[in-house]
C-alpha cells in the first residue's frame, strides 16, 4: 500500500550505506552532462579574463575543474547515504548556516556594495547558499512531521513563516536579493506541496508584493536596474553597459552561434562572462540551436527531479527532492531570465556553469541527495 | 487512513503541479525571449555588437585641388595631425597628469590648466587638445612620449589642413573648410561634395581596452579622393582686379569696401570676381579690417572690465560674440553674387537697348533737358538732371553719353512698362543667373503693376534710370554683357572643370545660351553708342590708349539705408561697367565704390572714380590677357618707346633711327658726330617726344626737381614738362577742355631726379559727374 510505504521505515533508519536501489541513471547521466558542458563552456568564456587576471588562459577552468571532480565523487558518496539521516540533521544545517549568515556582516568581505562572503577553514563561500539547503531540509523535516496539521495555521504557517523571515531578513542585510526570493519561493512551494490552505498563499503574494515594493523603493540602487531592466540603451555606457553587452552577446549568435570559442564579447566587453553571464556567451558561440538545447538539458533534469520527488517512498524524501529541485529550477530560470534582459538585473549564478568552486560542490552535493531519495524510489523504472 | 492517502494524494498532484510550472511553463518565455534576441532581433544586435568589438581607423580622403585656368593653385589639403589625451587611461594607468599638461602645453603653447580640465572627464577616452599640427610640432609630441617616464595616454591622429597659397586673393570665391574640413563658403562650399571624396577606413577586431583577439580580422575600405576643380578664374587677372581696387580704396577714401568682376562677355567664363573688405582664409576666423577689429578689441575689453560672472560680463561677452560673428560675415560675404544693390545709370543700358529693339526711340530721336521737368504724372515734385542748367536738344547718343535723367525718363515712358518690365525678366535681372556659387540673390525689382500704373509714371520713369530697385552685380554684368555680344543672355560660370584624382573629366561646364534678348542689330547701335559715352561722355577717364572701351558710368543712392536717427544716409555707390574692346567685345568689367568719403574733396560719381579704376583694371589685363593695342596717332604720345642709342652717329644717321621710333630731336652744340644724347639709349619715353643731340657741347648733368602738376591743364602740364626738361606719358580722358586737370603723377613733386626722365601724369575729366 502506497500510505505504508510512505511511512518511515524505523528498521532501517539505521542503515547508513543504503545499497539497496540502483541510483537514478537519466538525473545522473543529465547532471554529469551539464556539469561537462558547463566546464567546456567556462573553459571557453573565461579564457580571456583568465589570461588578463592571471597571465594563464585555464586558470578558472583548471580550478574549476578539480571542483567539479571533487564534487562528482561528493555526489556518488552522497547518494549512497540512507537519506534519513538528513532528517535529525536538517535543523542542525540550519541552526549552523544561519548563524555563519549573522556571521557574514561581522567577518564578510564587501564586494560591489555587498556583503555576502566569508571566507573560514580555508575555504570562501556563500552562507546562503547553505541557508538554501538547511531551509529546503528542514521544511522536508518540519513537513513530513506535521501531516495533516499543515492545514492548520499555527503548524502549516506559523513555523515556517518565523523561519524565513529569520532568513529574509538576515539576506536583505547583507543584502542579497536573489538568494531572498529563492528562497522564500523555494519554501514557499514546499509548504504547498506539504498541504498549507491556499488562501495563505494568496496573502503570501500580496505581502510579496507589498514587501518587493518597499525594498525597491529603500534600494536605490535596485530601481536603477529597473531603469537599466525596461531601457537598457538608455544608459549604454554605465547602468545600462552589463545588460547591454549582454544582448550584444546573445543578439550576435544567430541560429547557429559564432561557433565553440569563438565569442568576441568575451573579450573583456561584457562584465562577469564567465560567472553570472556566462549563459550569454553560451548563446553568442552556440546560437539559438545550441542555447535551446543547453535549456532542454535543464529542464529534463527539472522534470525527472519532481518525477523522482513523485516516486519517494516517503515523505521526507519527497519534499526534500522536490524543495531542492524546486531551488534549482528557480535558480535556472532566474539567472537565464536576467541574461536575457526578460528580468530585471540580479546577482544569480547559473548552476554547472558559472565559475564558483565552493558553489559547484555544493550544488553536486544536492545532486547527490536527490539520487540517494532515487535509489529507494518504489520504482526504479525509467 | 482516509486522510493519509488524502494527503499524499495532494503532495503528489501539487509535486505534479510544480513539476509543469517549475519544469516547463517558466522556461517557455525564456526561449520566446531568446528567439527574439537571437532570430528575429539578430542582425540588429550583430550589427551593434560588431560597431562595439571594432576599432575603425579612418584613411582621410584627399580633399581636391582647386586651380585657376593656367593650373594654379588656389587651395590645396596637406597632412597635419590631431594631439588628443585618453582621460580614461590616464587615470586608469595614474600617469602623472601635471608632468603630461606641462610637457604639452610648452610643445603645443596649449594653457596647462586646459590640459588638465580636460584630463578629468575620466569617463571619456577623446579629448583633442591641439587640432592641425604640423610635422615638426608632432615630432616633439612624439619624443616627449617616448623620452618621458610615468606618462601615456597620448595620441596623435591624422588630420589634413586647408592650404590657399594665394592668401585672401578671390577669398570670397574660393571660400573655406571649417575646422572638420567641411567646405563652409565660396566654392569650398558649393562643391564641398565633389571636393571631400569618400574616407576609407581600416576596421580591425579588438578585444576591450584594446586587448588581442583570439579570432580576429581587418577589412580595409579604400579611400576616394576628392575630385579638383579647374577655374575659369585667372590668378592674374584677379590679382589686377583687387590691386587697382584697393589702390581705389585708398585714393577715394572709401568707407564700405567695393566689389567689381571681370568676365568673358561671349561665354560667361568668371575670370575675376573680387569684394574688397576681404580676408585671409588661412586664417578665416580673424577680422581684417583694422578698424572693426579695433571697435571689436574695445567692445571685448569693456565687456570684461564688468566683474566675472556679473550680468554685464556675461551680456557684454554675449554682444561681443554676436558682433565678432557679424563682423566674419561680413568679410566672407562675396557681394558680387548675394547682395543686390542700386545700379543707377549703368541700368539705362538695358533701358536704352529694350526701347531699340521696341523701335520705341530710334538712333536720330533728339530729347530736350532743360535741367528739370515737371511734366511726369504722378510726381509731386519736378524731377531734377544731375547737370542742373540742362543738356538742352541730345541725340540718342548723346543722351546715354551725358547719362540725362530727363532723357531717360522719356525713352522709358515712350517704351511703357509693360515693355520695361518684360526686358527686365528677359535680360535675367529678375532671376537668379545659375552661376556655381553658393548664396545668390536675386534682386529686387517693382513689382508690374507699379510699372504700368496709368495714373502715375513715378516708377517707371525712376525704373529707367536705375534707381530704387536691386539688382547683383553679377546679374547686372551679364545682363550687359548680353547688350553687347549681340543679344545672348548667358550662363555665367567659374567652374570649368571638374576632373577626379586620376584626371578623368567629371564635369565639364561651357558657354549656356539661355536666350537672345535683343537683335544683333540692336547690339551693335549700343556698342557704338556705348563707346561714345568714353569717347565724348561722362566716362572719358575711362579711356585706356590702344584700345576701343565701352562704358557707362553709375552713381547711386542708397535708398534702404537709413541711420541711427531714421534719415536716409547719403552714401552713394560709385560705378563703372566697361567692355574692351567695344568693335569686338571680349570682357566686361564692373567695379563699384561703397560709399567713397567726402573728405578727400574729389567729386563722387562713378565717372571721376569707378571710371579710372575699371581704366587701370582694363590696361592691366587686356595686354595679359593677349588683346593687341591698336593706338590711333593721336594716342602715340601715350605709348612709349625706348629712345636708339645714337652716339657716335652723324646727324643724318642719328635723325634716321629716331624717325623709325616716331621720335623728333633738337640739337646742341656743331660737331659732326653725336657726343651724348638726353635721354640715354634705352630710356622709355613717350612716343613722338623730343630727343636732345649733344654734338660736341658737354651735356649738363644737374639734377632736375619734379615740379608740381596736380591740378593743372593739359596745356599747363606739356609747358611745365618741357620748361623743367622732363617728359610726360600722358593717362586718362583724352579731353583737353578746361574741366580736365592732372590728379596723379607718378613721381612726387620735389623729388630730384635725371635730366629727361618720363614722369606719368593721370588727367582727370571732372565733368564727368555720373
Amino acid at each position: 500500500m502506497a500510505q505504508e510505504r510512505l511511512q518511515p521505515k524505523k528498521p532501517e533508519e539505521k542503515v547508513i550505506l543504503d545499497e539497496r536501489g540502483i541510483l537514478d541513471l537519466p538525473y545522473l547521466i543529465l547532471t554529469l552532462l551539464l556539469v561537462a558542458i558547463g566546464l567546456i563552456m567556462l573553459f571557453s568564456a573565461s579564457y580571456a579574463r583568465a589570461y588578463t587576471d592571471s597571465g594563464t588562459s585555464t586558470y578558472y577552468f583548471a580550478r574549476q575543474g578539480m571542483f567539479a571532480l571533487a564534487g562528482i565523487a561528493i555526489m556518488l558518496f552522497v547518494s549512497r547515504i540512507n537519506y534519513q539521516i538528513w532528517r535529525s540533521f536538517s535543523f542542525l544545517i540550519l541552526a549552523g548556516s544561519i548563524f555563519l549568515l549573522m556571521l557574514v556582516p561581522l567577518i564578510g568581505t564587501e564586494e560591489g556594495g555587498a556583503t555576502r562572503w566569508i571566507y573560514l577553514f580555508g575555504i570562501s563561500f556563500q552562507p546562503s547558499e547553505i541557508v538554501k539547503l538547511g531551509v529546503v531540509l528542514a521544511f522536508a523535516a518540519m513537513i513530513s512531521v506535521y501531516r495533516e496539521r499543515m492545514k492548520t495555521f499555527r503548524y502549516g504557517v506559523l513555523p515556517f513563516a518565523v523561519i524565513l523571515a529569520v532568513v529574509a531578513g538576515l539576506l536583505v542585510l547583507e543584502p542579497h536579493l536573489s538568494a531572498t526570493i529563492i528562497i522564500c519561493a523555494a519554501g514557499a512551494a514546499m509548504m504547498f506541496l506539504g498541504g498549507t490552505q491556499i488562501r495563505w498563499f494568496v496573502i503570501l503574494g500580496v505581502a510579496a508584493v507589498i514587501f518587493a515594493a518597499v525594498y525597491l523603493k529603500v534600494q536605490g540602487y535596485a530601481s536603477s536596474r529597473i531603469t537599466a531592466w525596461l531601457d537598457p540603451f538608455s544608459d549604454p555606457s554605465d547602468s545600462g553597459y552589463q545588460i547591454v553587452q549582454s544582448l550584444y552577446a546573445i543578439g550576435s549568435g544567430g541560429l547557429m552561434g559564432l561557433g565553440l570559442g569563438k565569442s568576441r564579447q568575451k573579450y573583456l566587453y561584457l562584465p562577469e562572462e564567465h560567472n553570472d553571464y556566462i549563459f550569454a556567451i553560451v548563446c553568442e558561440e552556440l546560437g539559438f540551436v545550441g542555447a535551446t538545447l543547453v535549456i532542454l538539458l535543464f529542464v529534463l533534469l527539472i522534470v525527472r527531479g519532481y518525477w523522482i520527488a513523485m516516486h519517494a517512498r516517503d515523505r521526507f524524501g519527497a519534499l526534500m527532492v522536490a524543495g531542492l529541485t524546486t531551488l534549482f529550477a528557480l535558480q535556472v530560470f532566474l539567472n537565464i531570465g536576467v541574461v536575457t534582459n526578460f528580468l530585471p538585473a540580479t546577482g544569480i549564478s547559473l548552476p554547472f556553469f558559472s565559475y564558483g568552486g565552493t558553489a559547484l560542490m555544493l550544488q553536486l552535493f544536492e545532486m547527490g541527495l536527490v539520487l540517494s531519495v532515487s535509489r529507494q524510489n518504489r520504482n526504479n523504472l525509467i | 487512513m482516509q486522510a493519509n492517502e488524502k494527503a499524499n494524494r495532494v503532495v503528489l498532484s501539487r509535486t505534479l503541479f510544480l513539476m509543469i510550472v517549475c519544469g516547463i511553463v517558466v522556461f517557455i518565455p525564456l526561449i520566446f525571449k531568446l528567439y527574439d534576441l537571437m532570430i528575429r532581433q539578430h542582425d540588429y544586435f550583430e550589427e551593434l555588437a560588431i560597431d562595439n568589438q571594432t576599432r575603425s581607423t579612418s584613411i582621410t580622403a584627399a580633399r581636391g585641388i582647386i586651380y585657376d585656368r593656367n593650373m594654379n593653385i588656389l587651395a590645396t589639403s596637406a597632412t597635419v595631425e590631431n594631439v588628443f589625451i585618453d582621460p580614461n587611461e590616464i587615470e586608469k594607468n595614474g600617469y602623472d597628469l601635471a608632468k603630461i599638461a606641462t610637457g604639452l602645453s610648452e610643445i603645443l603653447d596649449v594653457d596647462a590648466d586646459y590640459i588638465i580640465e580636460q584630463a578629468q572627464d575620466t569617463t571619456k577616452r577623446y579629448k583633442v587638445i591641439a587640432r592641425k599640427q604640423t610635422e615638426e610640432t608632432t615630432q616633439l609630441v612624439r619624443d616627449f612620449i617616448n623620452n618621458t617616464e610615468n606618462i601615456g595616454g597620448i595620441y596623435l591622429e591624422p588630420d589634413s589642413k586647408r592650404y590657399y597659397p594665394y592668401g585672401s586673393l578671390a577669398a570670397q570665391v574660393i571660400g573655406f573648410v571649417s575646422a572638420d574640413n567641411v567646405g563652409a563658403e565660396g566654392l569650398e562650399a558649393y562643391y564641398n561634395s565633389m571636393l571631400e571624396g569618400t574616407s576609407g577606413k581600416i576596421v580591425t577586431t579588438k578585444g576591450n581596452y584594446g586587448s588581442e583577439m583570439l579570432y580576429s580580422y581587418e577589412k580595409y575600405y579604400d579611400a576616394d579622393n576628392g575630385d579638383n576643380l579647374i577655374l575659369t578664374l585667372d590668378t592674374t587677372v584677379q590679382y589686377y582686379l583687387e590691386k587697382n581696387m584697393e589702390a581705389a580704396i585708398e585714393k577715394y577714401d572709401v568707407l564700405n569696401g567695393a566689389f567689381g568682376i571681370v568676365m568673358d562677355v561671349n561665354t560667361g567664363e568668371i575670370l575675376a570676381m573680387a569684394t574688397m573688405g576681404s580676408y585671409d582664409p588661412n586664417n578665416y576666423q580673424e577680422i581684417y579690417d583694422d578698424e572693426m577689429a579695433k571697435a571689436l578689441e574695445e567692445q571685448y575689453q569693456e565687456a570684461i572690465s564688468n566683474p566675472e560672472g556679473s550680468q554685464a560680463y556675461e551680456d557684454g561677452l554675449a554682444a561681443y560674440n554676436a558682433a565678432v560673428a557679424t563682423a566674419r560675415l561680413q568679410q566672407w560675404r562675396n557681394r558680387v553674387v548675394s547682395d543686390g544693390y542700386e545700379p543707377g545709370s549703368t541700368f539705362k543700358i538695358i533701358t536704352l537697348a529694350s526701347a531699340l529693339e521696341e523701335g520705341a526711340v530710334g538712333v536720330d530721336d533728339t530729347f530736350y533737358c532743360s535741367g528739370s521737368t515737371n511734366s511726369i504724372k504722378g510726381r509731386v515734385d519736378p524731377l531734377h538732371c544731375w547737370k542742373a542748367t540742362g543738356h538742352g536738344t541730345q541725340t540718342t547718343k548723346e543722351a546715354l553719353g551725358n547719362s540725362c535723367n530727363i532723357a531717360f525718363a522719356d525713352i522709358g515712358i515712350a517704351l511703357g512698362g509693360e515693355k520695361l518690365y518684360e526686358y527686365v525678366e528677359n535680360f535675367g535681372l529678375r532671376e537668379e543667373t545659375g552661376v556655381d556659387l553658393p548664396g545668390e540673390a536675386s534682386g529686387y525689382f517693382f513689382n508690374k503693376g507699379l510699372l504700368t500704373d496709368p495714373n502715375s509714371q513715378v516708377s517707371l520713369t525712376s525704373a529707367s534710370f536705375g534707381q530704387t530697385f536691386k539688382v547683383t552685380p553679377l546679374q547686372l554684368v551679364r545682363a550687359i554683357s548680353a547688350v553687347v555680344n549681340g543679344g545672348y543672355l548667358l550662363q555665367p560660370y567659374i567652374v570649368s572643370e571638374v576632373q577626379d584624382s586620376e584626371g578623368n573629366t567629371v564635369l565639364q561646364n561651357g558657354r549656356t545660351v539661355l536666350r537672345q534678348v535683343i537683335s544683333e542689330e540692336a547690339s551693335a547701335i549700343m556698342r557704338e553708342m556705348l563707346e561714345y559715352v568714353v569717347e565724348g561722355g561722362t566716362a572719358s577717364n575711362a579711356q585706356v590708349a590702344g584700345y576701343r572701351i565701352g562704358g557707362k558710368t553709375g552713381t547711386s543712392e542708397k535708398i534702404d539705408v537709413f541711420d541711427e536717427n531714421g534719415q536716409p544716409v547719403d552714401d552713394l555707390i560709385t560705378s563703372f561697367v566697361g567692355i574692351a574692346p567695344i568693335n569686338d567685345p571680349q570682357y566686361i568689367c564692373l567695379v563699384a565704390l561703397d560709399t567713397p568719403s567726402t573728405a578727400t574733396g574729389i567729386y563722387i560719381s562713378g565717372g571721376v572714380m569707378a571710371a579710372p579704376t575699371v581704366r587701370d583694371v582694363l590696361s592691366d589685363i587686356l595686354p595679359y590677357l593677349g588683346v593687341e593695342p591698336d593706338y590711333s596717332d593721336d594716342e602715340i604720345s601715350a605709348v612709349n618707346v625706348a629712345t636708339p642709342d645714337v652716339v657716335g652717329l652723324t646727324e643724318a644717321d642719328a635723325a634716321e633711327a629716331l624717325k623709325e621710333k616716331s621720335l623728333t630731336y633738337r640739337v646742341v652744340g656743331d660737331g659732326e658726330t653725336v657726343t651724348d644724347q638726353i635721354p640715354v639709349g634705352g630710356a622709355s619715353v613717350p612716343g613722338a617726344s623730343e630727343i636732345v643731340l649733344y654734338m660736341g657741347e658737354e651735356k649738363p648733368t644737374d639734377k632736375i626737381t619734379v615740379p608740381n602738376f596736380i591740378g593743372l591743364s593739359v596745356a599747363q602740364a606739356n609747358d611745365t614738362a618741357a620748361n623743367a626738361g622732363l617728359y610726360i606719358q600722358a593717362k586718362g580722358t583724352n579731353k583737353t577742355d578746361s574741366n580736365v586737370t592732372v590728379t596723379y603723377q607718378s613721381v612726387e613733386a620735389g623729388v630730384e631726379v635725371n635730366r629727361g626722365t618720363t614722369i606719368t601724369v593721370e588727367f582727370t575729366d571732372h565733368s564727368a559727374r555720373d
